[in-house]
């Protein structure tokens, strides 16, 4: 029997200058606010058993990020999604909530792919398109990155996997992204938006997708739940 | 928030802090309320949030229909650089409202080095620096805190100060300015409405006068009813005291990130150079079941995982150790931790020591505050070096590995036998540690050294503070013998205290300084990386101020203080007798549990010690 419920939920406009760690903590508070029975670990310093998947950059909005919670007892998803949005502050929703199956792999290992939807104001669109032709062709798209080691060179043509046909929208320009998330290849939004010719600052961004690539192929973390009961 | 700051947050650093929107803050109908105060805490969210006694007024003032109150910090030196570049005055977080709209902007006064921001903060909301600038179309500065005890330096640029406990008063002033916004008041007759309620102090009806040497003569009322005294305002029971049912909980860390629920107000150990205990008195306890409903409340409230017992020595509140158990065995399975954030070396038990341990390790800190037994005489820290050694030992063996001792140099009467003194406890202690500690960790020594600096309203507050270059030899010979294996050693910049020093004990030939610093870029004084002392040299340099002349000069004891008309209640007479009882090395015992030492708070402002029933000693 599943203690664990699998959950997606959106970070909005309002709470976007959250870092990861500012996200956790506020999980963390609203949990107690609504005296959800959250797992505790063993040890010296017990932490709530809370697990995530990939980190979103400060300034990102997100209309898909993924937690898994475990709690002491079995939580029907559909109370869990009624009793944490009412403690939850504006700007955080949760808009899914399943029963994790034992032994599901965590969505930490399984998340390899994002999809970003950036948004542009006044932007030259036909440019814009012609640059991202030029980005499908080319073989490489190398960069500088700081890093704690200091800088270093990456190449990030292959992070890129699709690029949609930039859509108009009265003076916006909205394009949709797929990219590589997580250990073994991450394309940040700011690169992304650098790659396109976008200005980092001032481009909307919004993660529209958190996905398992495997063979060429997308699944979103619910679907990879066999027979996942989805509410 | 003011949406104009929108696109220039990803530019700058934590712009979480400047978004509003967290859970608990107030936002009400603008046009419904009659009455609207900024509060202002002059340094950055992340330590403004930390704030209690704010959070207290917050609370009282958009609990009231009448009423409302928002919050506004100073921005990061990064954002205010943009501020500045396109113009946008300095707005609060809740409406995104410029400080001009409001009725009154409420600062508080918490340490010297925040004065700076208090005239930067309002040169960028567009309101005149000058108190006698301002007009029918600006808000009153109204300030409190700590450092209203000494406002001279501030006492061209506020138009009000409130002396002593916020939460009676702050009604008085909303009921006052509603009122005068009825029969339509001038800012004239509205300040002299303020300028009648017992514990406000309204600096320009004052006019201070000095003898030929520079010392101060008088301060003459030029104002008819302006009172010769203002002594401050005593809530007499705490128990029965608003305080919050709800704390804004911020997103992004702060300082004191946790539940606080205030275990009493006051302190009479009486220890020489505090000024806390001095101001804060009496002593004041809420009773137990009070507190454990305030804890409930604020924890279904805010959803933290950290309860703090505060007060200025909450191992001395007579329920401490039931409280702590019951509130560890309410939360035990929530993940809730208790902390005690000041805790004497006399008051901390094994059996304390334990409940603490069960909760969660959070660091140790002990303030033994000088390295003999004669000095702590002198200062009246009443604790013993046995204290000290069976404290920590008890803590190791509970598994604490990590201790910091706080220390300060430059005491009255101080030798280099004191120091010695300082370097042997941190020895001793380790040594314990070595011995007792449970293994799993090596244990270790911070050893904190402030410089001390002398404060009105306290018995050293005639003293000279030590020069910045005896002080600073001081820090060197103990660095030198505290590099030591388990050892850290930390101490402030004597440029920072040196410059505490004389704000504390300055008057109002100050002002110009304050202004001419602020003009040459001074601000964040309190953080070493933005303190520019020789920016504020140049200034009392341009305004021919000798600095030294108000922190290293001993103050003649037949001297006008340039303070004394801002009362805390303790009397001259006390001071000069605690005085003189340090020089010879005499201590005085805590009137909580021993004899009243005559400090005359008691009488002159008819309130008492006030012990929680439930634990009262006997």
């Amino acid at each position: 029997m599943s203690r664990v419920i699998r959950f997606q939920f959106r970070k909005g406009q309002e709470l976007r200058f959250l870092s990861h760690l500012d996200l956790i903590r506020t999980l963390e508070r609203a949990v107690r606010r609504g005296r959800l029975p959250i797992a505790f670990s063993e040890g010296f310093s017990p932490r709530p058993k809370m697990s995530f998947g990939s980190a979103l950059a400060v300034g990102i909005m997100s209309e898909a990020e993924y937690a898994d919670f475990e709690f002491t007892e079995r939580i029907e998803p559909n109370e869990f999604m009624t009793t944490f949005n009412s403690v939850l502050p504006t700007g955080l929703e949760v808009i899914k909530a399943v029963l994790l199956p034992p032994k599901s792999p965590s969505l930490m290992t399984e998340i390899n792919a994002a999809e970003y939807k950036l948004v542009a104001h006044d932007t030259d669109a036909a440019g814009l398109v012609s640059r991202i032709k030029s980005l499908q062709t080319a073989d490489s798209f190398v960069v500088e990155r700081k890093t704690k080691k200091g800088i270093r060179l990456v190449d990030l043509r292959p992070l890129l996997y699709e690029v949609e046909h930039p859509q108009e929208i009265g003076s916006e320009t909205a394009i949709r992204c797929r990219c590589a998330v997580g250990s073994s290849g991450n394309l940040r939004p700011n690169e992304l938006c650098i790659m396109l010719g976008m200005d980092p600052f001032t481009t909307k961004i919004v993660r529209t997708a958190l996905l398992i690539k495997e063979d060429g192929s997308y699944q979103d973390p619910f679907d990879r739940i066999e027979g996942h009961n989805a509410t | 928030m003011d949406q104009r700051l929108l696109p220039l947050l990803p530019q700058v650093s934590k712009p979480a802090r400047y978004t509003n929107n967290e859970i608990n803050a107030v936002h009400k109908e603008w046009d419904h309320i009659q009455v609207k105060i900024a509060f202002a805490f002059p340094d950055i969210y992340e330590v403004g949030m930390g704030h209690l006694g704010y959070k207290i007024l917050y609370s009282i003032v958009n609990g009231r229909d009448d009423s409302l109150a928002e919050r506004v910090y100073a921005p990061w030196v990064d954002l205010e650089a943009k501020m500045r570049e396109l113009k946008i005055p300095l707005t609060t977080l809740e409406s995104g409202r410029e400080l001009k709209e409001f009725d009154l902007v409420g600062f508080t006064l918490q340490y010297e080095l925040s004065y700076s921001n208090i005239l930067n903060m309002l040169d960028l909301s567009g309101i005149p620096l000058l108190s006698r600038d301002r007009t029918d179309q600006h808000p009153f500065i109204m300030a409190g805190g700590p450092c209203a005890f000494n406002v001279e330096p501030l006492a061209d640029f506020l138009d009000f100060v409130v002396l002593g406990d916020g939460e009676e008063i702050i009604h008085e002033i909303v009921e006052l300015a509603k009122e005068g916004r009825v029969k339509g008041l001038s800012r004239e007759e509205q300040l002299a409405s303020f300028g009648k309620l017992p514990g406000v102090y309204v600096p320009s009806y004052y006019k201070a006068h000095y003898n030929a040497n520079g010392t101060f003569h008088k301060l003459e009322p030029v104002k008819q009813g302006a009172p010769e005294i203002v002594y401050k305002r005593v809530v007499a029971d705490l128990d029965k005291a608003e305080f919050p049912e709800k704390f804004v909980v911020p997103y992004i860390d702060v300082v004191h990130d946790r539940v606080m629920v205030e275990v009493f107000r006051g302190c009479t150990r009486g220890c020489r150079f505090c000024q806390a205990g001095m101001i804060y008195r009496p002593v004041r306890e809420r009773k137990l079941t009070t507190l454990k409903k305030q804890i409930r409340t604020l924890v279904e409230a805010t959803g933290y995982d950290e309860i703090s017992l505060t007060s200025l020595s909450s191992g001395d509140y007579t329920c401490i150790e039931p409280l702590i158990s019951d509130v560890i065995e309410e939360y035990k399975d929530l993940g809730v931790a208790v902390s005690l954030p000041s805790l004497r070396l006399d008051s901390f038990s094994p059996a304390l020591a334990e409940e603490i341990q069960r909760s969660r390790k959070t660091g140790l800190t002990f303030a033994p505050e000088a390295g003999t037994q004669r000095l702590r005489d002198v200062i009246n820290k009443n604790v013993s070096e046995d204290d000290l050694y069976e404290v920590v030992k008890g803590a190791f063996q509970a598994g604490w590995y990590s201790v910091k001792l706080y220390f300060m140099i430059g005491l009255p009467t101080e030798t280099e036998e004191d120091l010695d003194g300082i370097v042997e406890l941190a020895q001793n202690v380790l040594e314990i540690g070595r011995k007792h500690g449970t293994g799993a960790r090596r244990p270790e020594v911070t050893i904190s050294v402030s410089s001390f600096v002398p404060k009105p309203h306290t018995p050293f507050q005639w003293e000279g503070q030590d020069s910045m270059e005896t002080l600073r030899a001081k820090q060197n010979y103990l660095r030198d013998r505290l590099r030591q294996r388990g050892m850290r050693f930390t101490y402030p910049r004597v440029e920072e205290s040196f410059l505490e020093a004389v704000f504390a004990k300055g008057d109002r030939r100050l002002g110009p300084v304050l202004a001419r610093a602020v003009e040459l870029g001074c601000r964040f004084d309190g953080w070493s990386d933005h303190f520019q002392y020789q920016l504020w040299m140049k200034a009392f340099a341009d305004c021919n101020v000798d600095p030294h002349w108000y922190a290293n000069r001993a103050v003649a004891l037949d001297e006008t203080l340039s303070w004394e008309h801002l009362s805390p209640g303790v009397s001259r007479r006390f001071l000069l007798q605690e005085r003189d009882a340090a020089l010879g090395g005499r201590t005085t015992p805590d009137c909580r549990f021993d004899v009243c030492s005559g400090c005359n708070v008691c009488p002159q402002l008819k309130v008492a010690n006030c012990l929680s029933e439930e634990g009262a000693r006997v």
